[in-house]
């Protein structure tokens, strides 16, 4: 199957959980209750991440067919912002809203078409940017797709069992834990080799292990609690006491630290970028290759500007967000954990 | 107290094995010694200067005890890692504990003046703000608080040298030398961008500590009582906010050791952090892997020393 | 009242930050010193003078260790002349088509003081080098303990590939004799057969078959003398250094301060032969040139004939960024630079000095360095390579007509390179002069009609009926050189072929090398010496890399190549010679294993206290011909470097005004 046609199903599939999503919390007083109390503080911030969640979403439909902006083009797999943003290739450096070359003058394919100008190979910033959202959201999606599952099986038997499995498991996160995290992930990476895939895979393997010491902790503390322990007498089966009474009653802690994980997740690829190990396409790789563009004479901003701004914006957005959820939903547990 | 020691350190043993295991199978079975030996002697090695290269690393020994009991790679990773006999570097035969000996001072040299001016830095910051809590400079604070932890710290040192260095001319735009005359001209700039670029989290988490604190009851009988604003704020809040202050200032100390990595790679300061970034863009698999397990090891003391302390401070910790 | 104290001592300690500010990265105390400050990017891997192989540790080595030969400073073409050697020696043909070459050493050579010599007897500081230490030094080279990486281009040297062979065998049956110091190993084999010391002061040496360019072998750090004292003392025992990062040598300069992660100094040599000979060639300054040179100031009456060095200290520093490094040369903390890239516009304008720049009297040298850059195909590759025979050919010609590197040569180097042609640098002579390679002219029509009859129309491939793909594995390339690579890729996208940008690690890119699997890569080549031999035997059967692990990454083995290279490697540079190299040329056009990219043009600059620089280009340093003036560097530092203070009271004001609204709403509310 091509990769475009995968891409496709699975913002079909999130499109999909989203909205049973949102039928939940409608049908649930507590989350509507919190969903709407976050709405009213941080409206802003929302919408941000709507926005860029919506590029990102745009960013992943794609199809052949059409015309490009080269002879390739049009057996290519192009995304609907691919697509907004064709035929109007430059030659290099142009500066935003430019009629002519940033070097030498020439006039431009798209006089004044370039929002945020285009880059040394004459590719347009704004373009670049737009798509680089998609990849700051893969590394945050995939990795949560692949840490909170590992940390909510692990955290949850080890809370709720107790005995061996838990020494086990806090062995096991002990260990992981006193690996300095940085060090681990560019080892992983080392190990793994490069790629998205690989790069989200080692982040989610360094950033699992905080969410399951929450989840152990908390689970520990829900074993006791009268209405479990009843069920238990009542010889209601462990599955059906995960289900139905430790696991919603997590769901909060998991959202939480996802949402603050997201920043620091985005944050670390910025530095591997630097290291020459991060994801093609992000954020951090613009900026690392727009770094040097500040000695030229005259400066050329745009490219690091842009990068650093989307990437800043997005993550003061999350980390809003991320605090007034906090403060929201869990003004307890998770207040001492810096 | 005794018998939680004993267990405390037991287990901290423990981890310490099990670190050895992980970067036994990261440094051993996905990275084979053969990409080692290629990578150390370069493009034009030829097969014969690889297998010696291997013989003279001890890298020609089978992986794992079940191949060979008597010399297998896996118990020398432990005897020597254990022993603190960490060998030679892979790119160029110098050895690793003299190269973190020297490399140990130039880090402190950047880490504990960026810590120290930091947390003075944080918790000053952290009672400013919660000392006008509620108002629009405690707003404006946390927004500058979470402001500065959005920003990538490539983009502070980037601007840390392109303003400060290269348009302001305060310090070297980057280098480092011993040299007493010199030294403290090269440290301020990183120093500086260190600080900076930390602060916004930690002043926003002293800030709920102290804002949480204010609003207890001994604080209000203090007030009540007639006690000045600052008074209370520092007699008061500071003083039975310690123990998270201490918390958080016991669990940084082993990543002091560390130093900074992109900072000291950026400045040029040959401190353990730039050690370790050299040894990851060389492929310096036995420094990565001395690293990892130095800094570990100094976590995990880290760790038990908390710990134990807790447990003499309050005894219920004990019983956990 | 305690927050006016608070608000004191702020303000307090701001002034004295503001004041006691300074951006001079040395103590001020070596101000009026000559001392040359200069950076490197990397730590050095090894300094042993068999093994060091690149431009930056050369910049060391060549200060410490003195060669038998030396290029002169000015002349070019390039041109050898004597240096511990007495004269430059000729080449005598034995009946047998062996070739002998004989050195004589200038007496009173003598090697920079260390405590090495110990070794040789109790007080002993130093000792005098004769013929033993060279001969060491070659039998160091066949060594296999030693990563030595140009051993294939002694082998013509009779008996060296034995001695090497012996050496193996030998350490591997007789544990006993692997354990002796390898001065004694080499002895029990009885050395080298074609290395034969007439006395301490004379050495011959006999190649198999004739080999004209190793003269410039002699004039590199490769066959410098080196003391056995050094080596064995320096062994990285009990607490001594290893010889790799403790050079001992007979040069004009002499390790001070190795301190490989952060600064190296070299101090004087006081037992510089130089100083007690000052005539010999390599001693004192040249009273020739070549043409232009005294209109550049390089034949300076003040200089002419003057012993060297005239330097008193030499400090490189490490610099792992290239815009710090930039911004110190700008600020006047390193005498010489290159340019970075992204700077280029505002040093340069329209091939000039930029006006700012040469206010400063900075001088701007420019010169087309001897090397190239180029892509490559994996010549064993099944789509582009033999195998797929005169489709691939056609392909690899198409793919040649499609890279315009003028214009990448403009986006990434600021039109510092040629557009290269064939693989020899126009520097080198013996390269073809005026020759305009046919598949190196951008013409995308051609192209096309070459797919076509390449039996992929627009790029489609019929077998899969999508655009042909290929892989381009950029391995360890940062995403700073990233747009570089991007470049070639869109450039073949124009074609509708889809290349595929994959960014490796070393080891992935080692393990597809393993397998073959790797169809296209960028790469460069910097010469060792002036010779095309040095350049064409990148493409020559016997470097192949799939089968011998040499240089040859595009495993080109092409038999009419290969007969020809074979002449040509024995033959002295000539009209015969250059007609051979032309039909070598020419099969390389049609063939097309490389795209030819670029050969750089270096553009240096040096700060008007610096005398006496000439760009070299080569892998030589040339420092002890440079000269500064510190009282006026000192001078004009100052006057560059005065720090921008008021931003530091914007700030506090700023902030002082930003908070004292706080304090009145604190003040109404609370009291």
């Amino acid at each position: 199957m091509a990769p475009h046609v995968l891409s496709n199903a699975i913002v079909l599939l999130l499109l999909v959980a989203a909205g049973f999503a949102l039928r939940f919390v409608r049908g649930n007083r507590m989350w509507r209750d919190a969903l709407a109390q976050l709405w009213r503080r941080r409206r802003g911030s929302l919408l941000v991440i709507v926005a860029f969640l919506l590029v990102g979403l745009l960013d992943s439909v794609a199809w052949t067919g059409g015309q490009g902006q080269d002879a390739l083009a049009a057996h290519e797999a192009r995304t609907v912002i691919d697509r907004l943003f064709q035929g109007d290739r430059e030659a290099s450096y142009s500066a935003p809203l430019a009629d002519a070359a940033f070097y030498g003058g020439d006039p431009l394919a798209a006089p004044g078409g370039h929002w945020l100008g285009t880059d040394i190979l004459g590719r347009d910033v704004l373009h670049r940017t737009l798509k680089g959202a998609r990849v700051a959201l893969m590394i945050g999606g995939l990795t949560s797709l692949i840490a909170i599952p590992l940390a909510l099986l692990f955290g949850i038997s080890a809370g709720y069992f107790g005995r061996r499995i838990d020494d086990a498991i806090f062995f096991l996160i002990s260990t992981l834990a006193s690996i300095p995290s940085l060090l681990l992930l560019i080892a992983l990476i080392m190990a793994l080799g490069k790629g998205t895939w690989q790069v989200c895979l080692a982040l989610g393997i360094t950033s699992w292990v905080g969410l399951c010491r929450v989840t152990r902790g908390e689970t520990l503390k829900l074993r006791e609690l009268d209405y479990v322990q009843a069920a238990r007498a009542l010889g209601v089966s462990h599955g059906r006491i995960l289900v139905r009474h430790i696991l919603p009653n997590l769901m909060h802690l998991v959202i939480i630290t996802f949402v603050l994980m997201f920043s620091q997740l985005v944050l670390s690829e910025a530095i591997l970028a630097y290291l020459g190990i991060g994801v093609d396409g992000s954020w951090g790789e613009m900026i690392d290759q727009a770094r040097n563009e500040l000695s030229r004479e005259p400066i050329i901003w745009w490219n690091i500007a842009a990068a650093g701004s989307a990437m800043f914006t997005l993550l003061l957005a999350v980390n809003y967000v991320g605090d007034s959820l906090r403060d929201i939903l869990d003004p307890r547990t998770l207040r001492e954990t810096p | 107290m005794l018998a939680f020691v004993v267990r405390r350190l037991l287990f901290g043993v423990a981890v310490v094995l099990g670190v050895l295991g992980i970067l036994f199978v990261l440094f051993f079975q996905v990275a084979s010694p053969d990409d080692i030996a290629r990578r150390a002697l370069g493009e034009k090695a030829r097969p014969d200067s690889i297998e010696q290269w291997k013989a003279n690393h001890g890298y020609d020994r089978p992986l794992w005890p079940w191949q060979d009991f008597e010399d297998n790679l896996l118990f020398h990773h432990y005897s020597t890692m254990l022993s603190f006999d960490f060998g030679a570097s892979d790119v160029d035969g110098a050895p690793i504990s003299q190269r973190i000996r020297e490399g140990a001072g130039p880090s402190l040299a950047l880490t504990v003046p960026a810590f120290a001016f930091g947390l003075g830095l944080a918790v000053l910051l952290g009672l400013f703000v919660a000392f006008f809590r509620e108002t629009y400079i405690d707003t404006t604070g946390v927004f500058l608080c979470v402001l500065g932890m959005s920003v990538s710290i490539l983009l502070y040192i980037i601007a840390g040298q392109y303003l400060v260095g290269k348009m302001l001319r305060w310090f070297p735009i980057s280098g480092f030398d011993a040299d007493p005359a010199v030294l403290l001209r090269f440290l301020a700039l990183p120093v500086l961008i260190s600080v900076l670029s930390g602060v916004g989290s930690d002043v926003r988490f002293y800030r709920t500590v102290f804002v949480e604190e204010t609003g207890r009851d001994y604080v209000r009988t203090a007030r009540s009582k007639g006690a000045g604003e600052v008074r209370v704020m520092i007699r008061h809040v500071l003083r039975n906010s310690l123990i998270p202050i201490l918390t958080r200032v016991v669990l940084a100390i082993p990543f002091l050791f560390t130093g900074s990595l992109l900072l000291e790679s950026f400045f040029g300061i040959p401190g353990l952090g730039s050690l370790t970034i050299d040894a990851i863009s060389q492929n310096d698999f036995a420094t990565l892997r001395v690293m990892v397990f130095v800094l570990s090891m100094l976590f995990i003391i880290g760790q038990i020393a908390t710990d134990i302390s807790y447990a003499l401070v309050d005894p219920r910790v004990r019983l956990e | 009242m305690r927050q006016v104290w608070v608000a004191a001592a702020l303000v307090g300690s701001l002034c004295v930050l503001a004041v006691g500010c300074n951006n001079n990265p040395y103590p001020e105390h070596d101000a009026e010193l000559k001392v040359l400050y200069s950076a490197f990017s990397t730590p050095h891997r090894s300094l042993d003078p068999a093994e060091a192989y690149n431009v930056s540790a050369h910049r060391v080595t060549g200060l410490v260790y003195d060669t038998l030969l030396e290029y002169h400073f000015l002349k070019r073409p390039y041109t050898l002349i004597p240096g511990l050697a007495k004269q430059v020696p000729t080449a005598e043909p034995l009946e047998d088509g062996r070739v002998r070459y004989r050195f004589t050493l200038r007496p009173g050579v003598n090697f920079a003081p260390d405590p090495c010599f110990e070794l040789g007897g109790a007080g002993r500081v130093t000792r005098e080098a004769t013929m033993e230490d060279v001969a060491y030094q070659l039998m160091r080279l066949a060594d296999p303990a030693l990563n030595v990486q140009v051993r294939d281009q002694f082998s013509n040297i009779q008996g060296f590939k034995q001695f090497h062979r012996a050496l193996i065998e030998r350490r591997g049956a007789d544990p006993a004799f692997a354990a002796l110091p390898a001065r004694e190993q080499y002895a029990a084999l009885g050395g080298v057969e074609g290395v034969r010391i007439e006395h301490p002061h004379a050495l011959e040496i006999t190649l198999h078959s004739p080999y004209p360019q190793i003269l410039y072998w002699f004039a590199m750090e490769f066959t410098t003398p080196v003391a056995w004292e050094a080596v064995e003392y320096y062994d990285g025992e009990a607490g001594r250094e290893r010889y790799a990062d403790h050079p001992v040598g007979t040069g004009p300069f002499g390790i001070d301060v190795y301190d490989k992660r952060s600064r190296i100094v070299l101090d004087r040599n006081p037992h510089w032969y130089g100083l007690a000979d000052p005539r010999a060639p390599g001693a004192h300054y040249p009273e020739e040139g070549a043409p232009g040179d005294a209109e550049a100031g390089l034949l300076d009456a003040a200089y002419v004939g003057r012993p060297l060095p005239f330097l008193d200290r030499v400090e490189f520093r490490l610099e792992k960024e290239g815009i710090p490094l930039f911004n110190k040369f700008l600020q006047g903390y390193y005498d010489s630079g290159g340019i970075i890239k992204e700077s280029f516009d505002q040093v340069v304008q329209s091939e000039r000095l930029s006006p700012e720049m040469a206010a400063r009297e900075i001088r701007l040298q420019k010169a087309v360095s001897p090397g190239i850059f180029n892509l490559g195909f994996n010549m064993e590759d099944e789509t582009l390579g033999v195998p797929a025979g005169d489709r691939g050919r056609k392909l690899r010609q198409a793919m040649s007509l499609a890279v315009d590197s003028e214009k990448w040569i403009e986006l990434f180097l600021n039109g510092r390179g040629l557009p290269a042609q064939t693989p020899i640098p126009p520097v080198i002579s013996g390269a073809p002069e005026g020759y305009l390679n046919p598949y190196r002219q951008v013409d995308l029509d051609r192209a096309r009609a070459l797919l076509v009859e390449a039996g992929y129309p627009d790029g489609i491939d019929p077998a899969t009926g999508a655009p042909l793909k290929l892989t381009f594995d950029a391995y360890e390339v940062s995403s700073q050189s990233r747009p570089e690579r991007q470049y070639f890729v869109d450039e073949w996208r124009k074609l509708g072929i889809n290349v595929e940008l994959s960014s490796t690690t070393y080891n992935e890119f080692q393990e597809k090398v393993d397998r073959g699997a790797y169809q296209i890569y960028f790469w460069g080549w910097s010469a060792d010496y002036p010779d095309p031999e040095n350049f064409l035997f990148l493409l020559s059967c016997a470097m192949r890399k799939s089968t011998t692990g040499g240089p040859n990454s595009a495993n080109f083995c092409h038999p009419g190549f290969e007969s020809l290279f074979n002449q040509m490697e024995v033959m002295e540079d000539g009209p015969e010679r250059r007609a051979i190299i032309r039909e070598m040329v020419a099969i390389l056009e049609q063939e097309r294993p490389w795209i030819e990219i670029f050969n750089g043009v270096g553009y240096s600059l040096a700060h008007g206290w610096l005398a006496n620089v000439k760009p070299f280009g080569m892998s030589y340093p040339m420092t002890k011909y440079l000269d500064i003036d510190p009282v006026k560097r000192a001078r004009v530092r100052l006057s560059w470097n005065e720090p921008v203070v008021w931003p530091v009271f914007a700030i506090a004001g700023m902030f002082v005004v930003g908070i004292i609204p706080g304090f009145r709403t604190f003040f109404r509310e609370r009291q």
